[in-house]
């Protein structure tokens, strides 16, 4: 039992953005006990993804089959399962999304592994590593030991920086084929489709006045409509629940299952600072959260901190720009 | 058709969450509110659609959990489950999903369920693990973060659209019985009815208390907990709330943002 295998995202062939960053948390995992580090990359034709992590140096192991058209996760798992049945890494490593944290739930189950999730660093002691990710919405660290034998590990996207391509340094990787076409499985995708391009253009806004669940209700949102008119090029955005509550329509959504914005000024109100929401403003210039809870997780990216009520600062805020600027 | 619904308690985040002298768990004191995880909220109200839409379909809610946690599934009937299963486990501290699930698992195999439902992850500890754990230890193929499904009785299949990281989704069958974990936004979860909380009121929670299992598997030990490392310090706007509201138009002004 020895080395890393790491699990690459990939859907419709195209990388995931933060895919080869898993390639930089296992070099730093391997440079604690030398192991070996394979790659493992899935889709229906990924040549040249595998032979861009080969050229980064690592041995990759390419699984083509039509049925990776679309994500498979159950197929991805059947065929990772049959090559740790060779290979007996010590550590198998995925990205958390949904189809890694599903894939890696299942290995770990099968296989008896402790599954470690959403990873944002570790530390190295006598016994081993020490894994830390967070706990209610970042306002708590846990750090989780998988103990000595085999484990599965998904890292956060974003955790870790994505190598720089330097294929000078290094020796080009071996890459190896596999077969699935014996592996059935149950899981049939048919389809797939993207919404990311929608109506509401927020990634051209300047300024993204963005509302969390703390406006309340619908009957409050003329508020952010009020404060997001009064920039040049302003925008509303919105957090999840926001969207599911039918307050506003999901082409707000900003984060994982959202969009990504990187405006000149991001003004979150009322938003806790879930991980899956900051993944997709956090590249924004300059972050003013408003938010009537001092501990709320927001605060801890943001340029400015407003610890105060919306329901009183929000019309307070617009009173005093009338009376300042018109 | 009979369909399980896994639902959790979760401390209300917005509690004062404080960490106990040892290091090993968050102090839990009469200031922490719990309630259902909102996931599962969406997970119990899709089972009770089903219920509604087709005949001959019983919903069982389960948790996993110390006694408090017999008010979720109080709720979960009042909401329409028909049963409701509490397997007691009082052991405080990190839970291990793995755990959860073999636990879970040990109920559901013995009762020949259709479809399970769990959310797609659970607010508190965010692992979303449970679900795919146990459709591993059921044996079943499983879906993740579900926006949309329709079941076909015919041929005992399930179309459901799973939502991806980026805006992508992906329509995918999957044969009956199996697995799903509900993302949010799936429809909207009802208030109880009268006739429902009456019905909740009288109902007896089968209570279940696991024996000390000898686990054939190996989980992670959390070692400890801390307050998380501040990486950037933000400037803390101070005063009154007109002061305050004044201050960052200034300051929004001297960055030409407005
Ligand atoms: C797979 C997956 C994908 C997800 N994708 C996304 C995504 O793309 N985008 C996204 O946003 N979320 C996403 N989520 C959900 C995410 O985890 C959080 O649940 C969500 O971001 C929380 O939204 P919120 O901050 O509006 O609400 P909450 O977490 O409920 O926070 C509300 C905040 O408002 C504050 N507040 C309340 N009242 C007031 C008041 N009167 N004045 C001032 N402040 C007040 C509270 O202190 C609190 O901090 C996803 C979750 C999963 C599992
Ligand atoms: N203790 C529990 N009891 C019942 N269901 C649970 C429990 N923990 C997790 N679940 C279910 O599993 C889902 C995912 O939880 P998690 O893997 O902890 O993120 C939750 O939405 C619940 O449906």
């Amino acid at each position: 039992m020895q080395g890393i295998l790491i699990v690459i995202d990939t859907i419709d062939n195209r990388l995931q953005s933060s895919a080869f960053e898993l390639l930089t948390f296992a070099t730093t995992l391997a440079s604690f006990d030398s192991a070996p580090i394979s790659v493992v990359i899935a889709g229906d034709s990924i040549g040249e993804t595998a032979d861009r992590a080969a050229l980064l140096g690592f041995n990759v192991i390419v699984i083509e089959d039509g049925r990776f058209r679309f994500p498979n996760p159950d197929l991805l798992f059947r065929c990772i399962r049959s090559i740790i049945e060779s290979e007996a890494p010590k550590y198998i490593c995925f990205h958390h999304t949904m189809r890694g944290c599903q894939t890696a739930a299942t290995l770990s189950a099968l296989t008896g592994a402790p599954c470690i999730t959403a990873i944002e660093s570790f530390t190295v002691t006598s016994a081993g590593p020490l894994f830390t990710r967070s706990l209610f919405n970042g306002k708590i660290n846990i750090n989780l030991s998988p103990g000595t034998g085999p484990a599965v590990l998904t890292v956060l996207p974003g955790a870790y920086p994505a190598p720089e391509a330097d294929v000078a340094i290094h020796k080009r990787g071996k890459v190896n084929h596999m077969q699935a076409n014996r592996i059935e499985s149950p899981y049939l995708p048919v389809s797939m489709t993207d919404s990311s391009a929608g109506a509401v253009r927020l990634e051209d806004a300047d300024v993204i006045v963005s509302t969390g669940q703390g406006i309340g209700s619908k009957e409050h949102l003329y508020l952010i409509h009020a404060v997001a008119s009064i920039f040049p090029n302003g925008a509303v955005g919105a957090s999840r629940i926001v969207c599911d509550r039918k307050w506003l329509p999901y082409g707000h959504q900003v984060g994982v299952t959202g969009k990504t914005v990187a405006p000149k000024l991001y003004l979150a109100c009322g938003i806790s600072g879930a991980q899956q929401h900051i993944a997709g403003m956090k590249g924004s210039q300059m972050i003013v959260a408003i938010n009537r809870d001092p501990k709320a997780a927001i605060f801890d990216i943001s340029d400015y901190i407003i610890v105060e009520d919306l329901s009183k600062f929000l019309p307070a805020l617009l009173q005093k720009y009338n009376d300042i600027y018109s | 058709m009979r369909i399980l619904v896994c639902v959790k308690q979760v401390p209300d985040i917005e509690s004062p969450l404080s960490i106990d002298e040892d290091s090993l768990w968050i102090l839990e004191d009469d200031r922490i509110a719990f309630r259902m995880n909102r996931y599962d909220e969406f997970a119990l109200e899709e089972a009770v659609l089903i219920r509604e839409s087709l005949v001959d379909v019983t919903v069982d809610a389960i948790t996993v959990g110390p006694s408090r946690a017999a008010s979720v599934l109080k709720k979960s009937l009042e909401r329409g489950a028909v049963n409701a299963i509490h397997i007691v486990c009082e052991t405080p501290g990190y839970c291990p999903p793995a755990l959860t699930a073999s636990l879970l698992a040990d109920y559901a195999r013995n009762n020949c369920y259709d479809l399970i439902l769990t959310g797609v992850m659970a607010e508190d500890d965010m692992q979303c693990q449970v679900g795919p754990l146990l459709a591993a230890r059921l044996g079943l193929p499983c879906a993740v973060s579900v926006v949309r499904e329709s079941i076909s009785l015919a041929g005992r299949t399930i179309t459901v659209e799973c939502e991806m990281e980026g805006g992508v989704a992906e329509t995918v069958i999957l044969p009956l019985p199996c697995l799903l974990t509900i993302q949010s936004g799936i429809n909207r979860p009802r208030y109880p009815s009268l006739s429902n909380v009456l019905r909740a009121k009288e109902q007896e929670l089968l209570r279940i208390f696991p024996e000390g299992n000898a686990a054939t598997f190996s989980i992670e030990k959390a070692l400890s907990l801390s307050y998380p490392v501040k990486s950037t310090h933000g400037t803390i706007i101070e005063g009154s709330t007109e002061e305050k509201a004044e201050k960052l138009l200034t300051l929004l002004h001297e960055k030409s943002l407005l």
